[in-house]
Order: structure tokens, then sequence, then C-alpha cells
């Protein structure tokens, strides 16, 4: 065996050009697989590190006849689930927050969450030091858990960490733990620090809480003899019940969906990686034929060594170990070379991806995927070894001989198989290519999607208001307005504003809405509609033409009549064919039937949830009149838009020095930023697509190549039966390009059976769109084209009577 | 109709030297002649008949076929004159394996100015001609050497040359079949069709109406 193996790397090395495009070859492939699979792995397999992840399900509310989805939860509903339910051994909620962090040099924000006291014990995860909250401190402790992270870089990993108080938004809060690290895909980038009192929220006044305002998590571990179904057959109950006992609530009406905590996470990632893993497999296919086409040729042209062997005593089986062994020695080298690819791959991937995906900023690859890869070098090697293998030695001393006097053209088996295997190379990449150039068309059009406001030159950033000294709207509402004045004045502002949540930031809130006059529904069988507080200005700074009506002004402040103003469509939609101004609408759930507001103005609609969808409702209110503790200033500036950042910095010193600027950048960026997801399998894709195209066309190459030097008597006869260039040019071509037409053929089958699989993944672009698969397919055909050609070229060459003198 | 002069080619030795394989061939050949060229191994028969078929232009000197200057041609006007002009017999054959016999007399008809429906009657003549009208759906392995000689034969003519270039056309067959050709031969001839062969066997040579012995690339 030993022995056997240094032949085959000595065969090798003899043969460095055939080796290094072997090993090339298949080294693109295997590097590619392996870089999916460990995103795969990353993001599906390895799972939460959480204790038993699929036993930890995510309570969603739903209330499909209002298409609405995914909904969170709200106290009084939680209260009413964790109490009643029965099926889980534990229930738990948590939300989102900011913290300004305050006492450890300049204030910054920390991002955290206020988490109910069982919630890290749900979830198993165990503090590295100190200990979890503990059930008495859930209402009333300022206590805290910092993760790793927290504790090295802003605590110098101090080992008194434990007992110490930190500054939170003002509030002396002492750390009782230190967590590991959290996942992303489950808390978000960048949370580091958790809070108890998970039922106390600024945003919203206790009687709009205990009407049904939604904002938490709520989670459940099943009891161990509980399946999901069981749970989920649970649930009616708990829904209806909660109907009964608390009718005046906005959420009563809604159902409740259990997802499990890993679908949770990576639900709406599976088509996209479903597709890249597609995609890699049709690239390694293609690597690995490529390979199994030159191992044919390379087998068969050792006949001779082959009949020798067997003359000695070999039998088949020997030698067919003996090439094996050489094929998955090419195989292995080729998955190293595959691995360190991959690890160059994979550290792009969360660059690309942006916050869009929740990949941790460093993947490493582990070793799951280092047996993976293995195990996929050593298949391919054998996979692609097999036939030819067998092929070479079947050939027995005296066939080997017959074989090698009517050499002119190889066996018929072999060459079938050589047509086929392009032709299945050029059908794959076809697939590949149209595939890329489809969501590439779709990134370009979700790219230069009009969205209605103009972007460029704004700056924008998150200011938040500690509650302490920031308690109620008013107080609030003139910390804004001396923020606006200040930044307004500054050399180079052209206009600035506040703006609840930014377009295209993945915030935003919603709110039931309905019309005042006729008979509006209960509240909680309103519609939601999506909602922004802004100042007034907000149109100006972002170019959201006003169409009728007026702006907001500093008059509709806290005590002013309560106004609206409506997005084009959603006057459209709510006041069909009536003039929209100076009607009354309901908002939200105060008082349980919502407030009454007048709508002052219509402006255009704006796209700003998602670039791929037109919002079909949105309301704007001014900020005094719905106000947060925490908004975005949006600044519009003459000049590059980054020079906001120190104005509004020295703006913010002369109101109040202990308010940080929070997670500043360019409108643009964030709308950027948005395509993440898309950006990340739109690059690999396309990377994998060209991969594919240039394995093709080596493929195609080598095997015009091979036939042309198998077929040089035959044309040397041809040329001296009067075959001039354009004849030995058509001949060959023609040859080569068969197998590509039915690999295009068959490439475009292949597309119109499943594309439907693809359309969630474009953007106004149908994957059957005639123009882009016949560019596709015409592109394919010219680079197979001229891979034929260079051959084909060299065959014209060819000295008739050398040709003919040869035999 | 065929008028060389002069003719000579070499191949460089390296060194700037040059080994002559032909020297100073003068060489008349009539229309309706059927010569013999024969001599020892290397003595540069097969060149002068790759020349004479405008396959090799590595020489110089001057050759005249008809009126033409054939030294004056280019390359493609070469192409163009042979393909009106001159047919080919190989030693071995040449058949082209994966072709029937019908398809490999079709390949030089393939090559020139034929509708679909002259080849087609060009194919049925040849095969009648030569009575092999029951084989052309045969592929070459499955004739004998005589057979597959005949179809070579057929194929060099049925694009109706002028003159028909055999080199050692009966080299690979049995006395026997090799007389079958060689009368083919003579009849061609006697049919108007110039031959220039090379034969080792004088009694082939007595067929042709005169012999040409070459020697070192010399005609002697
Ligand atoms: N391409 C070539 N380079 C060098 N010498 C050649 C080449 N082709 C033929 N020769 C030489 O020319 C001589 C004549 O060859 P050839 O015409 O085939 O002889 P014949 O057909 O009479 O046996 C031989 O000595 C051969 O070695
Ligand atoms: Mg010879």
């Amino acid at each position: 065996m030993t022995a056997d193996l240094k032949y085959a790397f000595r065969m090798l090395v003899k043969a460095p050009a055939f080796a290094s495009i072997a090993i090339l070859t298949l080294a693109l492939g295997i590097g590619a697989n392996t870089a999916i699979f460990s995103l795969i792995h990353e993001l599906f397999l390895r799972g939460l590190p959480f204790k038993d992840p699929s036993r930890i399900m995510h309570i969603y509310g739903e209330a499909k006849e209002r298409d609405l989805k995914q909904l969170p939860f709200s106290v009084p509903k939680f209260w009413h689930y964790r109490d009643g339910q029965t099926v889980f051994s534990s229930v738990a909620a948590d939300w989102g927050n900011g913290y300004i962090l305050t006492g450890l040099g300049e204030p910054v924000q920390v991002l955290g969450e206020n988490v109910t006291a069982n919630y890290f014990d749900l979830l198993g995860i165990r503090p590295i030091l100190g200990r979890n909250f503990l059930p008495q401190e859930e209402m009333h402790d300022d206590v805290a858990l910092i993760t790793e992270n927290f504790w090295r870089k802003r605590l110098s990993s101090d080992p008194g960490v434990l007992g110490r108080s930190i500054a939170l938004n003002g509030v002396v809060t002492t750390i009782v733990g230190v967590l590991p690290n959290l996942p992303i895909s489950w808390f978000g980038r960048d949370t580091e620090v958790f809070t108890v009192k998970p039922f106390e929220n600024s945003n919203a006044t206790k009687e709009r809480m205990m009407l049904g305002y939604s904002f938490m998590r709520c989670i459940g571990r099943l009891k161990p003899d509980v399946t999901m179904e069981q749970a989920q057959s649970a649930m009616p109950a708990l829904v209806q019940s909660y109907r009964t006992q608390h009718p005046e609530t906005a959420d009563c009406t809604w159902t409740s969906v259990l997802v499990s905590a890993s679908e949770d996470v990576t639900g709406d990632l599976r088509p996209a990686f479903v597709t890249l893993l597609i995609a890699v497999g049709a690239v390694l296919l293609i690597a690995c034929s490529n390979v199994a086409n030159l191992l044919l040729v390379r087998f068969s042209g050792r006949r001779r060594e082959i009949a020798l062997r067997m003359a000695l005593g070999a039998d088949r089986r020997d030698v067919v170990r003996l090439f094996l062994l050489e094929s998955t020695t090419v195989s292995v080298i080729a998955g190293i070379i595959g691995w360190c690819l991959a690890l160059w791959i994979v550290a792009l991937a969360p660059k690309m991806a942006g916050d869009n995906v929740p990949l941790e900023n460093s993947i490493s690859l582990h070793w799951p995927v280092l047996v993976f890869t293995l195990a996929l070098s050593l298949l391919t090697g054998l996979a692609m070894g097999c036939y030819p293998a067998w092929q070479s030695s079947r050939a027995d001393l005296i066939e080997g001989l017959k074989e090698s006097i009517r050499a002119v053209s190889g066996s018929r088996g072999q060459h079938r198989l050589r047509r086929g295997l392009v032709a299945a190379q050029v059908a794959l990449s076809m697939v590949l290519l149209a595939t890329a150039a489809m969501l590439a068309s779709s990134f370009v059009r979700l790219s230069n999607q009009e969205t209605g406001f103009r972007s460029d030159h704004v700056w924008a950033a998150g200011i938040g208001l500690p509650d302490g000294r920031y308690p109620d709207a008013a107080s609030r509402g003139r910390f804004a307005q001396r923020l606006v004045d200040e930044v307004q004045a500054s050399p180079g502002v052209e206009t600035t504003a506040t703006v609840e949540a930014l377009p295209m930031s993945g915030n935003y809130s919603q709110t039931p809405y309905a019309r005042a006059d006729g008979n509006p529904l209960p509240v909680n069988h309103r519609p939601l509609g999506l909602t922004r507080s802004i100042s007034p200005g907000y149109f100006q700074t972002l170019r959201i033409p006003l169409l009728a009506g007026r702006d907001f002004t500093e008059r509709d402040g806290t005590d002013a009549p309560l106004v609206v103003i409506l997005s084009n469509s959603t006057a459209k939609k709510l006041f069909p064919g009536e003039n929209p101004l100076g009607k009354q609408l309901l908002f939200g759930v105060d008082h349980g039937n919502g407030l009454m507001a007048e709508v002052i103005g219509v402006v255009g609609d704006v796209r700003s949830r998602e670039l791929a969808k037109a919002n079909d409702v949105e309301f704007y209110r001014p900020s005094p009149q719905r106000s947060f503790s925490f908004f975005n200033l949006v600044v519009r500036t003459s000049v590059n838009p980054e020079t906001a950042a120190p104005m509004v910095r020295a703006a913010l010193d002369k109101i109040d020095k202990e308010i940080p600027i929070l997670q500043p950048n360019t409108l643009d960026t964030i709308i950027t930023q948005s395509l993440g997801q898309r950006r990340l399998t739109m690059g690999l894709l396309g990377a994998f697509a060209g991969i594919a195209l240039l394995l093709a066309v080596v493929g195609i190459y080598g095997a015009v190549a091979y036939t042309v030097e198998q077929r040089t008597a035959e044309i040397g006869v041809r040329m001296a039966l009067g075959a001039q260039v354009k004849d030995v040019l058509r001949l060959v071509v023609r040859q080569g390009m068969n197998p590509v037409l039915i690999g295009l053929g068959l490439g475009l089958v292949a597309i119109f059976g499943t594309g439907r699989f693809l359309t969630a993944q474009l953007y106004q672009i149908s994957p059957h769109n005639p123009i882009l698969l016949a560019l596709t397919a015409a592109g394919l055909a010219i680079a197979a084209l001229l891979a034929c050609l260079v051959p084909a070229r060299r065959a014209t060459s060819i000295d008739p009577i050398q040709a003919l003198r040869a035999e | 109709m065929i008028r060389l002069h002069n003719l000579e080619r070499s191949y460089p030795l390296g060194r700037g030297q040059l080994f002559y394989v032909l020297r100073d061939i003068d060489l008349d050949i009539a229309e309706g002649d059927f010569v013999s060229i024969m001599g020892p191994s290397g003595a540069g028969k097969s060149t002068l008949l790759h020349i004479l078929g405008m396959h090799d232009h590595g020489w110089t000197g001057e050759y005249f076929f008809d009126e033409t200057a054939v030294h004056h041609l280019k390359a493609k006007e070469r192409a163009t004159l042979r393909n009106q002009q001159i047919g080919f017999v190989f030693q071995q054959y040449h058949l082209l394996d994966d072709l029937t016999v019908y398809e490999n007399l079709d390949i030089p008809l393939s090559y020139r100015h034929y509708s679909k429906s002259e080849r087609a009657a060009l194919v049925a003549d040849a095969l009648d001609r030569f009575q092999i009208v029951g084989k052309k759906d045969l592929y070459p392995r499955q004739l004998s050497g005589g057979q597959q000689q005949l179809v070579g034969v057929a194929r060099a003519i049925i694009a109706g040359p002028k003159l028909l270039l055999a080199d050692e056309p009966t080299g690979n067959l049995h006395s026997s079949q090799g007389e079958e050709i060689m009368e083919l031969f003579r009849r061609l001839n006697e049919e108007g069709m110039t031959i220039v062969q090379v034969t080792h066997s004088e009694k082939n040579a007595s067929y042709g109406k005169r012999i040409v012995q070459l020697r070192d690339g010399w005609i002697v």
C-alpha cells in the first residue's frame, strides 16, 4: 500500500501539468463546498449554544385575517400565559433596550435587554462568574448581568467585578454575574448588558401597557414529555381564556404560534442557502467530471504499463486500486488546498453580509467541517476515479495490442462518456450562470429602486434619553427642539429633523388604526399601520414631497389637537375619492378606542421597511404627541455627510454632555446594508457561477484538444482528400460544440423546471426572463466556442504528410 | 501535363547544413501516361509524390501542371487546383474507421462544390462501377484489405481527377488482391486517367508505361 502510494505520488510528480490542473480544479470545487458547508454549519447545524435548543419555543402572535405575523407579546398576555400554561417547564420574556453607560469615561450607549429573572436559566446559560438573576429581583432590583466582552473591554477584566456598580441610564446598578458571549443570531450584534424589570417600558404608559402594547419576545421550554405539536395544540385554550379575561386588550384577537428557537433564527435564510448549496454541488460535479475526463485520458494512455503489470501477475483489482489511489491522492491534496480557499471565503462572508445575516464576526472552521471536507475529498477521488480505472483495467494483453493498432480514435464508450460529461458541465454551468445573472439583476434593480426619498448627503444617528432626567414627552420635546435648532445653525447643514426609526433600518412600529367616522371596528380587530413619530422638517430633510395640506410645525405640541400626515397610498386606501384633509382617524389603544387625530397633510409614498416592498399604509405623527426616549437625528448637509458627526457632538455638548451619539451612519450606507443578505447570496453565487464557467470552459477545451490529438491521422487524411482550413475548423468546432449545445438545451430545461423555486429570491425579474436566458446561453456558447477554437486552430496546422507518415 | 524542372527538396540538418531528399529533378509526364516510380527505401519516392500532389510546399524549382506554374501559386490556389485535378491512394488505405463505405466515398465530394443530389449520384456511380454496392453500409473493419483498397481507389477518383497518385497501393495486400488493384489502374489509365504510382514490385511496375528510378534523391 505504501509502495503504491509512493508510486502514485511519483506518477503525479512526473505529470505536473495534469496534476496541477486536476488539483486546482478539484480544489475550487471542494473549497466552495467547504465554505458553504461551514456557513450552513454555522447558521443551521451548530445550533444555538443553549441547552437543548430544539426544546425552546418562541411564541409568536398572529392575526392571519389581517396579514399580521410574528407579533410580539404584551405584559398582560405574558402574565396570562406564564400562569396559565401547562406544557412548558418555564416561560420567560426579553426585549431589547439601549442603555447609556456613564461613569466609565465618555458616556456611551450599550445595547442590552430587559429580561425576566428566569431567562438565562431557561436557555441553560450559566454565567462564567457570579450567578443568574434571582426570582425576587425581577420586579424591583437594579441588578445587571454583563457579557464577557463587556467585562474584558469596559472593565478591563476586573476580578472584583461582582458587586461592582455601573450607571445605566443614570441608575446605579449592581453587577451580579458575567455571562459568556452570546450568539448574535439570538441576541443581535453587540448586546452586552442585561437588567430585570421586564414589565416596565418607558415607551408606553402603564395604561397602554395593560391595553396590550406588545413588545416582548416570549419563549418557553417544553416539558420533557411534551412534544412541540402537543404544546401548539395547547395554545388555543390559552388564546381563548386570555380573550375572555382581557377583552379590552389590542392583542386578545391574535392566535399563538410556536416556532422552535433554531428555526426562528434562520428560517428566512433557508431558501438562499439551499440555492447556494445546490450551486456548490454543481460546481463540484463540474470539477469532478473535468478531472474524471483527465483521468480517463491519462489512464487509457497507460495501457502498456497496465499490460505489463498484468503480465507480471497483477489482476484487475490491483490495477483498479492503483488508479484509485492516484485519483484519491489528487483529491486529498485538492481537499487541503480547498480547505485554505474555504477559510478565505468564509472570512469574507460576514463583511459581505453586513448586519443582515446573523454571522459571528469571525467564523472558525469547526471539526465537523474538517470531517466534511475530508470525506468529500475521498469520495470525489473515488467517484471520479472509478470509471476511468475500471475502463482502463479492462485491457488484457491481447486487447491492449489490438487497441494500439487502430489508434485513430479511442473506444466509442469513452468517447460518448466524454461528450456526456461536457454536456452535463455545460448544463450545470448554464443553470448557475442564469441563476447568478438573475440574482445580480434583482440586486441591481433593488439597488436602483426608487425609495421615494433622497438618501444622499444625509447623516443619521440614534439619541437615547435616560428616563431619569427626561421622564416625559415635554422634557424630551424640549431636548429635541434644542438639538435640532443647534444643529440647524451649524455650517454646512441644510435641514435637520428627528424621527422615531430610520427608514430601512429594520426598526419600525405599527399601530392599530381606523377611520373615526362610520362604525370603527373594536381596537383589537383593527389593522396595523406603520407609524413614525417625526419632527417638523423631516420631509424636507429626506426630500419627501408634501402633496397636500401642511407639514407639522412647533405648534403641533403635546397639548395641541392631535394631528397626522398620511402617505399618498394610505390616503387613497382610507379615503378613496374623498379629500382626506380634515378627516379624523383613530390611533393606538388608549382609552380602549384609540386617540382621535386629524389628517392635516398627505406626502409621497416611500419604501421604508424593505426596498423590495412598497408600504400600503404609513402614518406620520408629530413626536411631541407620540414621544419616545429613543429617536434618530437626521441631518442633510450640503457637504460630505460624515462632517455632521462632530457638529452634532458639539451641539449635544452644549445641551447635555452625558448623551452619546449612537450608531452614526449615512443613510446611503443604511440602505446598502439592508441588502446584505442578497449581496452575500449574489456574491457567493456569482463567484461559484464564475468558477463553474471557468471549469466548464477548461473542460470543453480539454475534451476538444484531446479529440484533436486523437484524430490527428483522420484530419490528415481529410486534408489529403481536399479538406481546407475552414473544413477542418468546421469539423472540430462542430464536434466540440455538439455536446455544448445539448448541454445548453438541458440547462434551459432545468431552469424552466426549477425556476419557480427561485422566484422568492428575485425582484422584478422572472426566472424565465427570455432576454436574460438568451444572453446567458449566448455568453456560454461564445465561451465554449472560444474553448473549441483554440484546439481547432491547432488542428488546421496539422501537416497531412506528417500525419499520414505517423502511421 | 506535368513538367518538373530542377526541383529540389531538402530538410535542415542543423548547424546550417541541409539534407537533400530530392536533387535536380527534371521530369515530364504526359497526359494519359502511367508512370511507376521505383527505388530503395528512403530514396525520396513518397516525397516526390507529395510534391506532385501539392501537399508539400517546401521545395524549390519549377513545377508546371498543364500550363499552370505551380511554383508561383499560393497555398490556397494549390489546394484548389489539387482538389480539381488530383486523387490519392495510400498504402494504408486511410479509410475513416467510424464512417461507412458510402460515407468514406462521400468525403472528397463534401470538400468540393457539389450539391447534395450530385454527391449522391456520384457516390452511387462509384459504388456501381467498383461493384461494391452491397458493401456501402459496412465499416472499413468489416472489409478485407483488398476491398478496403478498392474503396480507397474509388474514393480517390470519385471527384473526377485527371491525375491519380498512389503510394505503394498494394504494399499491404496479398499478391492476388494486388493484381486486382493493378488491373483496375490499367483500366482507369485506358479510360484516360494519368497515373503515377510508387511501387517496389517489378510486376506492378510492368502494368505501367514507364519506370522512373530514384536513388538518393536523384533520378537515374
Ligand atoms: N520531415 C522530415 N525531416 C527530415 N527528413 C525527412 C523528413 N521526411 C522525410 N525525410 C527523409 O527523406 C528521405 C526520403 O523519404 P521518403 O520520401 O519517405 O522515402 P521513400 O518513400 O522513398 O522511402 C528519408 O531519408 C527520410 O528520412
Ligand atoms: Mg515511402
